[in-house]
């Protein structure tokens, strides 16, 4: 099977047995699997819903407008034909995340208006000729998909007159005939793939043919539309009708989907800080793709789900019965297990130790009871950081810190005593009464949260202190600026400076007090609040925060596993006589024959200079490996396989310099 | 005196270059110097105390020198009446001013790399590694010697060497200045085994270093390398003694097998990554994956198999439509009329995929999915495509450690992989046929038509025609080679060495360009020989050639097409002596 090209797989006639034995040890192994995963689609189910409404949220005005751009475009009137419909749809440069894009509005625009929709990319368009051909392909593979002997048909379909070419535009309109569509809208997915040239042939050909054909036309731009413009020559930018739509570009999305899923109040499995940002970060530098952001989110509830065996409490409705006893003992080794038990006996309570390692009925009460406690704290964070958020913002604070970094920080317990919280603060305690009026309604704004402050009261307070302020000027803390003044006085030929508080009327005294009063409540508030969730009971149940599958699962390093296998086999294999005697750190030191012939090869090669002399490196390889006289042919097979191995591998290439030499393509760790 | 005087006070201002005038100074008024140079190091002052000492014949040989600089004398020759220093002078150094002395005495770049030559040359040393150490330092001397070079090779140099005997004699002692001597930079170590322990990119630059890449000129003779039937023969009696550990490898994917199902149910793309042979653990996985599909819905109970393509993208001649008529074996009926051209045939299958939802994804296996032949430019963004679609699962195996830059980030996404190390040290054996990958490598693919004998036997079956224009390619062949030999050979007077090391260099220069025969010179030799009488018939003689594989054809730099026969030159010699015994007859 292995020379065959391709083939469908069947399975060797062998007994039988041993699937069934298998089966069982995976049962025994696995218990509960099946559940778990149930857990898991339901709760990424939750999660896929929000993600998705996000999605269509943050692009709904964009294509809203752009469908409305299509629409009224159909009623002009095309007896005179004065230029094309464009919409410049400017995307941003995360390329990756156009495709979607493009689609979902091939979709809507679909759905919504009686209009074709054809999309088009660099790929499929080399020239006009192709390009003609494609659009005429997706045009006849669209009215009748069904139709078998359609794509026969394409070419030599005209009835009445001469042949049609397969790129002539006549198809299309033959075809826009039987189809009665509005408009056909002809999306070009990556204008700037597209040779300038083409382009500009595009625009005059459906130009030519607007008369006959409602064209609307859509560029999909990663730069701008003004390079977009310029690279556009002749009457072309003449025969297009623009209007610029811009896309929400993808950072701002992600940001949406981090506050929606990961920083939302109402998840039952949160992702821990260190996991946030290295998907953050993934995101701002190297994909910028919405698409990467939730398979990476996905993938982190998969790995919590199908690995961790107390991940079965995260369950609704769950039942003591429901749970085998595994499921307790396992949860009795969790770190904060036994981090909680100690507490408990410093604390002097023994005896409830004793019952918690005993009967799993009352464990099974505590858990419950601790991981829905667990949940109000995290989702108490997550409004917290959300406050944060919208004081900021009413305080029109100059430094943007957006939501995710402040959950970041608040989940890795850093946010208590952070110059961002000290500073947030003092900028409350200066706020003058306009402001702290905004920011009161914009905290009121967070509806449906568990907030422990009063808004309300402090409105009112705050109402009354205002109504009687008959001038324009808002109301001033004693902690403003403003009400701070310098004062030099020169005295005996040297200068004092002295800071003076400006006397401050009763209401603004009444104010301060009323800010004072409520800097304080907001300071217990977040004390609170921020907590470090890690020290939680049960964090392992609530949060997963483990880098270890999902880095390497995402952001692979094959050349360096390749490298490594090949410089330190005995960091994979583990056998006896590979490894170095005093077991050290630079394993790769030791060079023995009894490692694999390509590694012992893969050494040589690393030592020596860019060309290499084959003959030289059979000399030294076999000094090394050769065992006995007789064997050489021996060695030798296992040096041509060695040395093939490295071709394969892309690490030499045969050299033309000299004979029987071959050059070095790669060089270790860089 | 004046002169003197306003020297003096230059000296003064600028402690830096007193030597000259030092000297001279120091006659007048020696306690004065002392006073104005107190910045100076002591080992210099000791040496102008020497001068001092020698001051009577100072003057003289000053003069001498100057007559003898006239006379066209070099310095060397009064060096070497120096040789008979008595050793009593030596004494009279201070034994801290012995390696200041010999440092100055050094000082001229000129003089010091004349030496080393000598050196060199009587020692015999001189591997290239020393040529190149030496190179280095010279320069580095030379750079860092600039500042007070004008006077050294002026007044300095010539100074001392006529002037005293002293300061001469342990420069001879010294004959390549004793090591440690303290004095400016310590020499470089020079060994024999390349530094150690560089970073990766300093580990580059050493290794590309300009002229770093000197190598043997040692060849490997043709019995050495072994053809197929002696490698198969071999590596059938061949036992890996990390079996074991292989296995446990092995093992230890194998418990991978169900997160890895559970990964691709849930729609994502596994690709596996790392050392050796990843096809056994595809083949297990798939036989995994299919016990798995018969367990579920809509296999089990029933005689219905689940379908799992399998490609094997390492075999040679493995396209896109093997891969797509394969996928679309497993979902539409076998009589199914199908697109001819490719991209159509992956919109017709996507199309049918979304319009009739398979009840299960469609496993795809792909092993290598880096290979050479699935890399052209549809084939990727095809693949990326067809396994974007959520009713294709997609596993596959990459061999090559830089496979991602395959794809863009649009591929990449669309891949939606999942990466696994999943390196086995396993053989490559279905992957690579090692002796033709051999072969390849050094530039003896000729050996593919199976030597010279397979050379034999397929022009035996070809006409005269052919057999006279093979003679005239092969030997005009081996004419090209004897001449770049002998262009080579001029510059190269290393006599003792044999003949097939000679060649060598100077194929290193040659060869490059002019390996084979140009096309066109081909053309009218053998048109003058009446082996063809147009281009056309040529040709054809030419592509059969072509098609056996023993003949090689190319574009050089200049765009001018040279063909070759891919055997070394004895062998061609040999040829060219087969093919004329057998004209013959």
């Amino acid at each position: 099977m292995e020379y065959e090209r391709c083939y469908i797989y069947t399975p060797p006639e062998t007994d039988e047995r041993a699937p069934k034995r298998r089966r069982i040890n995976k049962a025994n192994s696995q218990a509960q699997l099946q559940e778990r995963i149930q857990i898991y689609r339901e709760t990424w189910f939750h999660q896929q819903e929000r993600i998705q409404a996000t999605l269509e949220e943050a692009d709904r005005v964009t294509l809203e407008k752009i469908i409305n751009f299509v629409s009224a475009s159909a009623q002009t009137d095309y007896a005179e034909p004065v230029s094309i419909p464009t919409g410049l749809v400017i995307a941003g440069p995360s390329i990756a995340s156009h495709g979607p894009f493009f689609e979902r509005l091939g979709r809507k625009i679909k759905d919504e208006t009686n209009s074709a929709y054809f999309l088009l990319n660099s790929g499929d368009s080399s020239n006009l000729k192709t390009f003609l051909k494609n659009l005429i392909k997706k045009a006849m593979s669209r009215v009748d998909a069904d139709d078998e002997d359609d794509l026969g048909r394409i070419g030599s379909s005209s009835r009445n007159g001469p042949k049609l070419l397969d790129f002539d535009l006549g198809h299309l309109q033959e075809w826009h005939a039987r189809s009665r569509a509005d408009r056909i809208v002809v999306a070009i997915q990556d204008s700037e793939a597209f040779d300038a040239n083409l382009l500009v042939e595009i625009i005059e050909l459906f130009y030519s043919w607007l008369d006959r054909l409602p064209f609307v036309l859509l560029f999909g731009i990663a730069t701008s539309a003004e390079s977009f413009e310029d690279r556009l020559t002749g009457k072309a930018p003449r025969y297009l009708q623009g209007q610029k739509f811009n896309v929400t570009q993808s950072d701002e999305i992600i940001e949406k989907l981090f506050s929606a899923t990961i920083a939302s109040t109402d998840v039952s499995l949160r992702i821990g800080p260190n996991l946030s940002r290295r998907i953050l970060e993934r995101q701002k530098d190297h994909v910028q793709n919405v698409q990467d952001f939730s398979d990476s989110l996905k993938y982190a509830y998969m790995s919590h789900f199908y690995a961790n065996y107390p991940s079965l409490f995260l369950k609704q409705d769950i039942t003591f019965k429901d749970l085998p006893p595994d499921v307790f003992e396992a949860t009795r080794n969790l770190p904060s297990f036994r981090r909680r038990v100690e507490d408990m006996l410093d604390s002097g309570r023994a005896q409830e130790v004793r019952k918690l390692l005993d009967s799993d009925q009352y464990l099974f009460e505590n858990i419950v009871e601790h991981v829905q406690s667990g949940q109000e704290v995290l989702s108490a964070l997550s409004t917290a950081g959300m406050v944060i958020v919208r004081v900021r913002q009413a305080l029109q604070m100059s430094a943007q810190v957006p939501l995710s970094s402040i959950w970041i920080r608040a989940a890795s317990g850093e946010m208590m005593g952070s110059p961002l919280l000290r500073e947030t603060m003092l900028s409350i305690k200066k706020a003058p009464s306009d402001r702290l009026a905004q920011l009161l309604s914009s905290l009121e704004d967070l509806e449906g949260i568990d907030f422990p402050v009063d808004l309300k009261a402090y409105r009112k307070d705050l109402d009354e202190l205002n109504k009687d302020n008959t001038t324009s000027t808002p109301l001033r803390s004693q902690h403003d600026v403003r009400n701070d003044n310098l004062r030099t006085t020169v005295v005996a030929q040297k200068v004092l400076l002295s800071k003076h508080k400006a006397a401050l009327s009763e209401r603004d005294k009444a104010y301060s007090e009323l800010v004072g009063h409520f800097h304080d409540e907001l300071d217990t508030y977040f004390t609170t609040a921020f907590i470090d969730p890690r020290a939680l009971f049960l964090s392992e149940i609530l949060m997963y925060d483990l880098k270890s599958p999902h880095t390497e699962v995402f952001q692979p390093k094959p050349r360096f596993a390749i490298e490594r296998a090949l410089a330190s086999p005995h960091d994979y294999l583990g056998c006896d006589c590979c490894g170095d005697a005093d077991g050290g750190r630079d394993a790769d030191a030791a060079l023995s024959a009894t490692q694999p012939a390509t590694a012992i090869i893969y050494r040589l090669y690393l030592e020596s200079g860019s060309l290499i002399n084959v003959s030289d490196l059979w000399s030294a390889f076999n000094a090394l490996a050769g065992e006995e006289e007789d064997a050489e042919s021996k060695t030798m097979a296992l040096f041509q396989r060695a040395i093939a191995e490295l071709k394969y591998l892309g690490l030499l290439k045969p050299s033309k310099k000299k004979i029987d030499h071959a050059a070095k393509v790669m060089w270790k760790g860089l | 005196m004046v002169s003197v005087k306003r020297k003096q006070n230059d000296d003064d201002l600028e402690a830096t270059t007193p030597r000259k005038l030092r000297i001279r100074t120091q006659q007048e008024e020696e306690v004065t110097e002392r006073g104005a140079l107190g910045a100076e190091t002591p080992s210099k002052r000791k040496r102008g105390q020497e001068s001092v000492e020698n001051r009577t014949p100072r003057s003289i040989l000053k003069r001498t020198s100057n007559i003898n600089g006239a006379n066209g004398t070099t310095p060397k020759s009064q060096r070497k009446l120096l040789f008979t220093t008595p050793s009593k002078d030596r004494s009279d150094e201070t034994p801290n001013g012995t390696p200041t002395i010999v440092r100055n005495a050094d000082r001229s770049a000129r003089r010091k790399s004349n030496r080393r030559l000598i050196e060199r040359t009587i020692h015999g040393e001189g591997s290239d590694e020393d040529v190149l150490d030496e190179e280095d330092t010279l320069a580095q001397q030379i750079l860092s010697d600039e500042e007070d070079e004008d006077e050294q090779d002026t007044a300095e140099s010539r100074d001392r060497d006529e002037r005293s005997p002293v300061p001469e004699t342990p420069s001879k002692r010294g004959r390549g200045r004793p090591k440690g001597s303290g004095a400016g930079r310590p020499r470089k170590q020079r060994s024999p085994t390349p530094p150690q322990d560089l970073p990766p990119h300093e580990q580059y630059f050493w290794q590309n270093r300009p002229g770093g890449t000197k190598t043997s000129n040692n060849t490997l003779s043709s019995q050495t390398v072994l053809n197929h039937d002696e490698y198969f023969e071999v590596m059938q009696s061949y036992k890996d003694h990390h079996e074991p550990e292989q296995e446990f490898l092995l093992e230890l994917h194998s418990r991978a097998y169900d997160q890895w199902i559970f990964e691709v149910e849930e729609g994502f793309n596994i690709c596996l990554y790392g050392y050796g042979s990843k096809r056994p653990i595809t083949e297990k996985f798939t036989a995994r994956l299919y016990e798995h599909m018969l367990d579920q819905a809509p296999y089990k109970g029933s005689k219905k198999t689940p379908k799992i393509a399998v490609i094997n993208g390492y075999t040679p001649g493995t396209t896109m439509k093997d891969i797509l008529t394969t996928v679309a074996s497993t979902v539409l009926p076998s009589h199914t009329k199908m697109p001819n051209q490719l991209s159509s045939l992956l919109a017709y299958l996507l199309n049918h995929l979304t319009e009739n939802r398979p009840p299960h994804p469609i496993p795809l296996i792909i092993n290598s999915i880096d290979s050479p032949f699935l890399r052209k430019a549809p084939t990727p963004s095809m693949l990326a495509s067809l396994a974007a679609h959520p009713s294709v699962n997609l596993v596959c195996t990459a061999d090559t450690p830089n496979f991602p830059l395959l794809w863009d980030v649009g591929q990449r996404t669309q891949f939606k992989f999942l990466f696994h190390d999943a390196t086995t040290f396993a053989p490559y054996t279905a992957e690579i046929d090692v002796v033709e990958t051999v072969n390849e490598l050094l530039g003896r693919s000729g050996r593919r038509v199976g030597g010279r004998d397979g050379v034999g036997f397929v022009l035996r079956s070809l006409p005269e025609n052919a057999r006279s224009l093979f003679r005239l390619l092969v030997a005009e062949q081996i004419g090209l080679l004897y001449m770049d030999d002998i262009d080579g050979g001029d510059g190269n007077d290393v006599t003792i060495t044999p003949r097939s090391k000679k060649k060598a260099p100077a194929k290193s220069t040659t060869s490059e360009s002019t390996q084979g025969v140009e096309y066109r010179v081909l053309y009218h030799k053998a048109v003058e020989q009446f082996v063809c009488s147009s281009e056309m018939g040529f040709r054809t003689l030419l592509k059969e050639f072509h098609d056996h594989q023993m003949v090689e054809s190319r574009r050089d730099t200049m765009g001018t097409e040279r063909l070759w026969v891919p055997f070394r030159l004895e062998e061609l010699e040999v040829l060219l002596e087969d093919l004329a015994a057998a004209e013959a007859f």
